[in-house]
C-alpha cells in the first residue's frame, strides 16, 4: 500500500532511524543537549507505535480472537447448536470446495461486484468533479447526494423491493406502459444482479464522491491555473492533474469497495423474503451462503471454512486491484 | 489558529464528560435478567411477530409486584431464530423465556440440555395432545409450553365466486371442498370462467397445506431422511406443478411483494388459511370486500405453524421464568391473546370457552371465526413429524416448486435437483 | 476552475439529488398516509395528513426517546473516537518512519477483509466475558477505532500533508505530538470531517450487531424500528413513519453541522 520509495527506504533502515533523512542533526555541543536529545530520540522511536497502538489493541480483543476462533472451528466438526466435535483437518474446506452452491455463490458475488464497483467509482469521480466547482448552494448539493447513506435499511429494502416487483413493481409497470416487456427482476440471474447492484450503487455513489471531493480540495489550485495557461481544457486537466493527484484516494476507494463488494450481504438477503437468494440461488452471495451454512444448515465448521476462503479470496483480489490501480494511476501521471 | 482550537477542545472535553456520565447512567439500568437490591426480579421474554402478550405482561407485573418483565420482540421469525441460535452457540445472552416456532422445535429438542424441563403434573392435559408431544424429548422431558396453533380452513372471495357462478354461502362452500380432488375440480371450473384470476394464492402454500397432512413427510420416526423416496411427497409435487400448468396457481412466491399485491388485484380466489392468516389477509387486502372463511379443509384437518415458550438453562431465574411461561400459556391468557392478535389457542379448555366460540370477524363477512377454527382444530388428528432437518428440506421442496412455476426447470428437472439438494443436506 | 458552472452541471446535480432524496420522500409519503396506501396499485404523490398520528403511534409502541438518546450517545462517542485515533494512526502510517510500518499497514487493511457474519459468535462470547452484553459498551467499544478509518486517514495524509511542513516543525524542535497537533490535524481536517460524518451515520444506521447484543429495554433507534415491524403483515405507515423519525436527527445534524463540515472542510491548511 505504501509507495515503492518508502518501501525501499524502510528496507535499508535497520534498527536505528538516525541514518534516515529527517533525523535530528548532530548536536553542536553534546553535553548541553544530551538530555533533550535522549528524550527526542525516544519520542521519535516510540511515538509511532504509541499512535497506532489503539487500533491494534482493540483489534486484538475484538478482531483477533474471533479470527482465531473461526480458524479453530474450521478444522473441527462443529454444529451450531451441538458444539465442538472431532478434529477433521481440512475436511470442511474440501466439502465447501465440492459444493456446487459455493461456486454458484462465488460467481454471483463477482457478477454483482463488477456491476456495482466499476460504475460506482467512475460516477463518483465524475460527481466529485462536478461538485468541485464554484457552485451556488454547495452545502446543499454535497449533502443531498449523501442522503441515501442515512436512510434506514428497512426503508431501503422496502422501497427497492417495491420498485423492482416482478409483476406489479413500478419499473415493470413503466416498461409495460411504453410497450416493452416486463423484466423478471427476482427470477432471472442477470436482472437480479442488476437490481441488487443498483441498490448498492444508490447507497454508495454519493459517499465515494464525497471522499473524492475531500481529496480534490487538497489539490493546489495553481496547478490548474498553470495547466489552463498551457491551454489544457477541463477534461485534460481532470485526466492529467486530478486523477494522478487523487492516486492514494482512488486506491483507498477501490480497495475498500472491493472488500465491501465481496462481502455484500444485506441487499441481496433482503431482496426476497426467504433470504436464500432465490429459487435457484441465482443471487446468493458468498456471505449469504456462509450464513445459510451456519444458521440454517447449522454446520458452523463448514461456515467457518467459507469465512476463511472468502478472506483469502478478498485479500487476493485486493492485491490484484492494487497493482492494477497503481499502474493505471501512474500511467495517467506520466502522460 | 491556536485560540479557537483550545476553546473547542474544552467544549469537546465537556461534551465527552457529559457523554461519559450519561453513558454510565444508560448502562447502569437493568440490563440482563438480574435481581435488584430491593429483591425485585427482572425476567426477559423474547418473541417474534405477534404473540399478543403486551397487555398480559402488564397484568402479570401487577399481580406480581416483585417481578419486572422485559419483552423483546423481533420483527420476523427469521431474525428471532438467528438471534436464538447465535446465543445458544455462544452459551449466553438468551432471554429467560424464548419463543420457538414449531418448525425449528425439533432441532432444539435434540439439544434438550440447553433447556429447562418444564414438565409439571399440575399442567397435564392443558394442551392438545399432539401439541405437547412435539415438545417432549424421547426421555420424557418437556422443553416448551404451547402457545398457539394454526388450524386451517379455506378462505375465499365470495364476490369472485359469485361471478364464476359458484355458491357463496360459507356452508355450501364447505360442502364443496371435502377432498383435495373436489377442491381442485372446483378450481378448474373457476379458472375456466375467470381466466384472469387464479384459484389459489401460491403453489408453495398449497403444497405446504398438503405436506402438513402427511405424518412422516421428509423424515421417518428415527429422523432418517426419506423425502426423496417418499411417494406422498412426490405426489404432492406432481399435483401442484401440473395444477400450475392448468392455471390454478398465481405462480407467485408466498410472502413476496407480488404475492402481497395480488390481494389487491383479484389475483386469486381462495387460499389455505390457518388462524393467524386472517390478520395477514385483512392487512394485505385492506379495502377489498368479499372475503369469507369456510369451515372445511380438504382431506381432513390440517395445522400450519404455532409456537412454544421455552426456558433456556442459561436463565438465572428458571423457576420464576417457568411460572411466567405457565401463566402466559394458561387458557384464560391465551384467549386474551387471541382477542388481541388472533393467535389461536392450543389449550383444550380454551377451545371450549364461550368467549372464544362467540368471536366473529367483521372483515370475513362476520364469520364465526372462533367456532370455525375450534372445529378445524378438532379435525386435526395428528401433527406431522418434524425432525431436525424438516425446515431445510421444506425450503428445498418449496424452491423446487418455485423453479417450475418460474419456468426455469421442467417438473422432472426440478424434482431431480430437489433430490440432490436433499442429499446435500442429509 | 474559476468559471461558474453552467446549466448542464446544475441539471446533472439536480438529477442526482432527486434520485438520492426520492426514497426519503417516499418514506415520508407512506408514513403520512393510512396503512392501506402501500397496497394501492398507484400510490399517491402528495403527503397525507396522518404523519403526526403515525408518529405518535411510534412513540406509543416503542421506547423511542430512550432509543434516540442511546443512538446519539453511541454515534457521538464512536465518531469522535474514530476520528481521533484514526487520524493519529493514519498520521503515523503516512508520515512517520518506523520499523515494520508497511507490513503493519498491510495488516490493518487485511483486517477489513475478515467477514463479519461469523465473528458474531466469538464476539458475543468476548462481550459476555467482559460483562458488557446488554450495555451500550458492547456497541461502542468495538467501534472506537476502525481499520477503515486508519486506512482512509493514511491515504489522505500521504498527499495532503507535505513533508516540508513536518520537517519544518521538527527543525523548530516540536515534539512528535505537537507536530501531530499543529501540523497534521489542520491538514487532516477535511478528511476528518468526512470520516466523522460517515462514522456517525454508519453507527446510527447499524442494526445487525446492536440487535443481537442490546435488550429491548435499552435499544438504539434501529432496534426500536425493528420492534415496530411485527407480524406477517407489516404496517408500512407505522414502520416508515418510524424510519422518517429516526432520520430526522441526522438531517438536523446535516443542517447544523453540514455547512461547517462540508464547507469548513475546504479551508484546509495545505492549500494556502
Amino acid at each position: 500500500m505504501a509507495s515503492p520509495t518508502s518501501l525501499s527506504r524502510e528496507s535499508q533502515g535497520g534498527p536505528a532511524l538516525a541514518g534516515l533523512p529527517g533525523a535530528p542533526l548532530p548536536p553542536r555541543s553534546p553535553r548541553r543537549v544530551a538530555f533533550s536529545q535522549t528524550v527526542s530520540h525516544w519520542d521519535f522511536k516510540v511515538s509511532p507505535y504509541l499512535y497506532i497502538s489503539p487500533f491494534f489493541l482493540l483489534f486484538t480483543v475484538f478482531g483477533l480472537f474471533p479470527l482465531l476462533y473461526t480458524a479453530y472451528v474450521s478444522v473441527h466438526e462443529w454444529g451450531l447448536l451441538g458444539g465442538q466435535g472431532e478434529f477433521i483437518g481440512l475436511d470442511n474446506f474440501r466439502r465447501v470446495l465440492e459444493d456446487r452452491f459455493f461456486w454458484n455463490s462465488l460467481r454471483n458475488t463477482f457478477s454483482i461486484f463488477l456491476l456495482s464497483s466499476g460504475p460506482q467509482i467512475l460516477i463518483a469521480l465524475g460527481l466529485a468533479a462536478l461538485l468541485d466547482s464554484q457552485l451556488r448552494g454547495k452545502t446543499f448539493w454535497r449533502m443531498s447526494i449523501l442522503v441515501p447513506y442515512v436512510v434506514a435499511p428497512v426503508a431501503v429494502a422496502l422501497i427497492f423491493g417495491n420498485l423492482f416487483g416482478d409483476r406489479f413493481g413500478l419499473i415493470n409497470q413503466g416498461l409495460e406502459a411504453i410497450g416493452l416487456d416486463a423484466i423478471r427482476w427476482h427470477v432471472d440471474t442477470l436482472p437480479s444482479h442488476l437490481a441488487i447492484a443498483t441498490m448498492v450503487n444508490w447507497r454508495w455513489t454519493g459517499y465515494n464522491a464525497l471522499i473524492f471531493l475531500a481529496a480534490m480540495q487538497a489539490i493546489p489550485r495553481d496547478m490548474y491555473e498553470a495547466a489552463a495557461i498551457d491551454g489544457a481544457n477541463k477534461i485534460r486537466q481532470f485526466l492529467s492533474i486530478t486523477v494522478p493527484m487523487l492516486r492514494p484516494t482512488i486506491i483507498f476507494v477501490v480497495i475498500t469497495s472491493t472488500i465491501g463488494g465481496l462481502q455484500i450481504f444485506a441487499e441481496p438477503r433482503l431482496f426476497d423474503s426467504a433470504g436464500l437468494g432465490g429459487s435457484d440461488r441465482q443471487f446468493q452471495t458468498i456471505t449469504m451462503y456462509l450464513w445459510e451454512l451456519g444458521w440454517r444448515v447449522r454446520d458452523l465448521g463448514m461456515a467457518a471454512a467459507v469465512a476463511w476462503i472468502l478472506f483469502l479470496v478478498i485479500v487476493l483480489i485486493a492485491l490484484l486491484n492494487l497493482l492494477l490501480t497503481r499502474r493505471i494511476a501512474t500511467a495517467g501521471g506520466r502522460r | 489558529m491556536q485560540h479557537p482550537f483550545r476553546k473547542r477542545s474544552k467544549v469537546a472535553l465537556g461534551a465527552l464528560t457529559a457523554i461519559g456520565l450519561s453513558l454510565t447512567a444508560a448502562c447502569g439500568g437493568g440490563t440482563e435478567a438480574s435481581s435488584g437490591d430491593n429483591g425485585k426480579i427482572t425476567l426477559s421474554i423474547a418473541t417474534f411477530n405477534e404473540f399478543g402478550y403486551e397487555e398480559l405482561i402488564k397484568e402479570y407485573e401487577q399481580l406480581n409486584p416483585n417481578i419486572d418483565v422485559e419483552h423483546k420482540k423481533a420483527g420476523t421469525a427469521n431474525e428471532h431464530q438467528d438471534n436464538l441460535y447465535t446465543k445458544l452457540a455462544a452459551g449466553s445472552g438468551l432471554s429467560d423465556i424464548e419463543a420457538v416456532e414449531v418448525d425449528w422445535l425439533s432441532a432444539l429438542v435434540e439439544q434438550s440440555d440447553a433447556f429447562v424441563d418444564l414438565s409439571d403434573p399440575a399442567l397435564e392435559g392443558r394442551w392438545l395432545d399432539w401439541k405437547t408431544e412435539a415438545a417432549t424429548t424421547p426421555d420424557g422431558k418437556l422443553i416448551g409450553y404451547g402457545t398457539d396453533i394454526g388450524p386451517e380452513g379455506i378462505c375465499y372471495r365470495a364476490d369472485l365466486f359469485e361471478k364464476a357462478g359458484l355458491p357463496t354461502d360459507r356452508d355450501k362452500v364447505a360442502a364443496m371442498f371435502g377432498t383435495w380432488d373436489d377442491y381442485f375440480a372446483a378450481g378448474r371450473d373457476f379458472v375456466q370462467k375467470m381466466p384472469e384470476t387464479a384459484w389459489y394464492d401460491a403453489s408453495g402454500a398449497t403444497a405446504q397445506a398438503m405436506v402438513n397432512q402427511v405424518e412422516f413427510a421428509y423424515e421417518d420416526a428415527e429422523n432418517n431422511v426419506i423425502a426423496g423416496e417418499n411417494p406422498e411427497v412426490k405426489e404432492i409435487f406432481e399435483t401442484v406443478t401440473s395444477l400450475s400448468e392448468e392455471g390454478l396457481s398465481t405462480k407467485l412466491t408466498q410472502w413476496s411483494e407480488d404475492w402481497a399485491a395480488a390481494f389487491q388485484n383479484d389475483g386469486f380466489a381462495t387460499m389455505a388459511c390457518p388462524g393467524w392468516m386472517l390478520g395477514v389477509i385483512e392487512g394485505n387486502a385492506a379495502g377489498v370486500k368479499g372475503w369469507d372463511i369456510a369451515n372445511v379443509f380438504p382431506g381432513g384437518g390440517g395445522n400450519w405453524g404455532g409456537s412454544y415458550l421455552t426456558v433456556p438453562s442459561q436463565s438465572e431465574h428458571p423457576e420464576e421464568a417457568k411460572a411466567l411461561a405457565a401463566w402466559l400459556t394458561a387458557p384464560e391468557q391465551q384467549i386474551k391473546a387471541f382477542q388481541s392478535k388472533g393467535t389461536f389457542p392450543s389449550q383444550n379448555e380454551a377451545l371450549a370457552d364461550p368467549v372464544l366460540l362467540e368471536t366473529t370477524n367483521k372483515f370475513f363477512n362476520n364469520a364465526p371465526t372462533g367456532e370455525i377454527l375450534a372445529d378445524r382444530a378438532e379435525a386435526v388428528a395428528f401433527i406431522p413429524h418434524k425432525g431436525p432437518r424438516y425446515a431445510d428440506i421444506n425450503i428445498a421442496f418449496q424452491q423446487a416448486i418455485q423453479r417450475v412455476d418460474e419456468g426455469k426447470e421442467s417438473a422432472d428437472e426440478a424434482w431431480s435437483s430437489f433430490l440432490s439438494d436433499v442429499d446435500r443436506l442429509g | 476552475m474559476t468559471r461558474r458552472p453552467g446549466f448542464l452541471v446544475y441539471g446533472l446535480l439536480f438529477a442526482f439529488a432527486l434520485g438520492s432524496m426520492f426514497p426519503l420522500y417516499w418514506s415520508f409519503l407512506v408514513g403520512s398516509h393510512q396503512a392501506d396506501v402501500m397496497t394501492k396499485s398507484l400510490p399517491p404523490l402528495l403527503p397525507g395528513g396522518y404523519f403526526f398520528e403515525n408518529a405518535s403511534r411510534v412513540f406509543g409502541a416503542v421506547a423511542f426517546w430512550k432509543a434516540l438518546v442511546n443512538s446519539l450517545i453511541v454515534s457521538t462517542v464512536v465518531a469522535s473516537s474514530v476520528v481521533f485515533f484514526s487520524t493519529l494512526a493514519g498520521f503515523a502510517f503516512a508520515k512517520l518512519r518506523f520499523r515494520g510500518r508497511d507490513p503493519l499497514m498491510v495488516f490493518v487493511v487485511a483486517t477489513l477483509a475478515v467477514p463479519t457474519q461469523l465473528g458474531v459468535i466469538p464476539l458475543f462470547i468476548v462481550m459476555a466475558k467482559l460483562g458488557w452484553t446488554g450495555t451500550l459498551w458492547a456497541v461502542i467499544v468495538p467501534g472506537l477505532v476502525t481499520a477503515f478509518g486508519v486506512f482512509f486517514m493514511r491515504q489522505y495524509l500521504l498527499d495532503a500533508l507535505p513533508e516540508e511542513l513536518i520537517e519544518a516543525a521538527r527543525v523548530d524542535g516540536c515534539s512528535m505530538i505537537r507536530t501531530f497537533w499543529h501540523v497534521a490535524v489542520p491538514a487532516a481536517r477535511p478528511a476528518a470531517a468526512i470520516l466523522g460524518l460517515f462514522t456517525f451515520m454508519a453507527t446510527w444506521t447499524d442494526f445487525f450487531w446492536p440487535l443481537i447484543v442490546l435488550p429491548a429495554s435499552n435499544p438504539t433507534v434501529q432496534i426500536a424500528l425493528q420492534q415496530l415491524q411485527s407480524g406477517y403483515y407489516v404496517d408500512y405507515s407505522l414502520v416508515l413513519a418510524g424510519a422518517v423519525l429516526s432520520t430526522i436527527p441526522l438531517l438536523v445534524l446535516f443542517v447544523l453541522a453540514g455547512r461547517h463540515l462540508v464547507s469548513g472542510i475546504m479551508a484546509g491548511a495545505v492549500k494556502g
